[in-house]
């Protein structure tokens, strides 16, 4: 596999993740133009914890998952009376500050004569932990598809849970879940943590990955990415924002004579799909009916005689 | 400013180490850390860029030889969004030189990427501002920020 490929489905599986962290929070209903911020508060956590802080791998994504989950917690409780455009507005105020704040963000230390961390606007450079320990490109790669697998069996279990028919029911309704039991701030807060400490997770991939980070690669330029790759791949299951970044990424990378204009293309594409489909390509329907196909192959294969 | 009367001129850039201190590598490979002066300049061809890289060692200061350089880069505003085909640059003659030819999708600044392979391996990372008729550091980052406001 040459470098230029396993480079694009590394930013790929980065992506999925921010992509999924704004799918979660599409099930409860809310969109959010803010995840940019959890990836980029992941990203310098856990650049700032390998780099500087010496901490292994492991532990820095787990930090930058944390560190990612709590804020959109934090962030969550405020905004809990907020609905539609005001939440998404609010993320959006959220996500800016965030920018911002990394914009005069200095903290450095000096390590072998050299000056390493954040430096505000010029960013954060020489996050080297896969050189220093060897690590190959698709070895890299490998743990980022390691990770969304995990990540996507998560989403699996979780839809098949109380808590992601809960999800769903305050999506649909939240009134309505409010009067069926459902603890509908609570579930909004967990939703907001756990889709955090999945851009918690990307962000510390991609800093990883690119080795700097800087404050404009969390431009609301990410943010409405991340959202739009759910409604394009669809809101009927998880495999949906991955769909939508394969066809952004991947689809549109492949036929190199359109990458110039693939903005156009994507903004184009979104904008059909929300007419014709407005949940996406995967939806509820799409999913339900591939899931009834699959049942049915299963069981003519079972029942077949040998 | 006549942007053509500098379209000529190359804009010689100097990068700074990349590098940063963690773990202790095992490998001597993993050791070393490069730092690159990349000067680049615009062809006959829109949106294609001839670069020259200078590589040393961070600590010692002495040219990198040896190494298999390729050259690729990212636009740090649309991240994961240009995935441009890195090439291998070829050696020059003069030890630690480098040069490669780079085909962008279009103007602004990106990051371009130096990824080290074979004796050393490292990777440094050079922010550059790709105009028609010249390249350039982009502004300072306190020119980034408003201005004072003064009475």
């Amino acid at each position: 596999m040459d470098d230029y490929l396993i480079g694009v489905l590394s930013n790929i599986g980065v992506i999925s993740f921010v992509a999924l962290s704004a799918y979660l929070l599409l099930l409860t209903g809310e969109i959010s133009f803010g995840q940019q911020a959890f990836f980029a508060i992941g990203a310098y956590s856990a650049g700032i914890a390998t780099a500087m802080w010496s901490w292994p791998l492991s532990a820095a994504l787990v930090f930058g998952a944390a560190t990612g989950g709590a804020s959109a917690a934090l962030v969550g409780l405020p905004t809990l009376r907020l609905h539609g455009l005001y939440f998404a507005i609010a993320t959006l105020a959220f996500a800016e500050m965030v920018r911002l704040l990394f914009e005069l963000f200095q903290y450095q230390v000096l390590i072998d004569g050299e000056l390493v961390g954040p430096n505000g606007a010029d960013g954060f450079r020489g996050i080297r932990y896969i050189f220093q320990n060897d690590i190959s490109a698709l070895q890299f790669m490998g743990l980022i598809y390691a990770l969304l697998a995990a990540t996507l069996v998560g989403f699996l279990l979780l839809e098949r849970s109380v808590l992601g028919v809960s999800f769903r029911m305050i999506g649909e309704d939240s009134v309505l879940a409010q009067l069926q039991g459902i603890a509908v701030a609570r579930h909004k807060v967990l939703a907001a943590g756990l889709a955090g400490a999945l851009a918690g997770i990307g962000g510390g991939l991609y800093a990883h990955l690119t080795t700097y980070v800087e404050p404009r690669v969390f431009d609301v330029m990410l943010g409405v990415l991340s959202l739009a790759y759910g409604l394009i791949g669809g809101l009927g299951t998880a495999l949906g924002p991955l769909l939508g970044v394969l066809i952004d990424i991947g689809l549109l990378e492949s036929i190199r004579a359109l990458a110039g204009y693939r903005m156009i293309i994507f903004g184009g594409l979104v904008a059909l799909l929300l007419i014709v489909r407005p949940r996406g390509l995967l939806d509820e329907r799409v999913v339900h009916h591939l899931g009834r196909l699959w049942h049915r192959a299963w069981t003519h294969m079972r029942m077949a005689p040998r | 400013m006549d942007a053509h009367a500098d379209g000529t001129e190359m804009t010689k850039i100097t990068i700074g180490t990349l590098v940063a201190a963690c773990c202790a590598a095992g490998a001597w490979a993993a050791d070393v850390r490069a730092k690159a002066d990349v000067t680049c300049k615009p062809t006959a061809t829109k949106l294609e860029y001839d670069c020259i890289i200078k590589l040393s060692n961070a600590r010692t200061g002495e040219p990198l030889k040896d190494v298999t350089l390729t050259v690729g880069a990212d636009m740090p505003s649309m991240p994961a969004a240009h995935n441009v085909r890195p090439v291998k640059a070829e050696a020059s003659a003069e030890a630690g030189t480098y040069q490669a030819r780079i085909q962008l999708e279009m103007l602004g600044d990106w990051a371009v990427r130096l990824d080290l392979s074979g004796a050393v391996r490292d990777r440094v990372i050079a922010i550059l501002r790709f105009e028609a008729d010249r390249v350039a550091p982009p502004p300072p980052a306190a020119s980034k920020a408003p201005p004072r406001h003064r009475h």
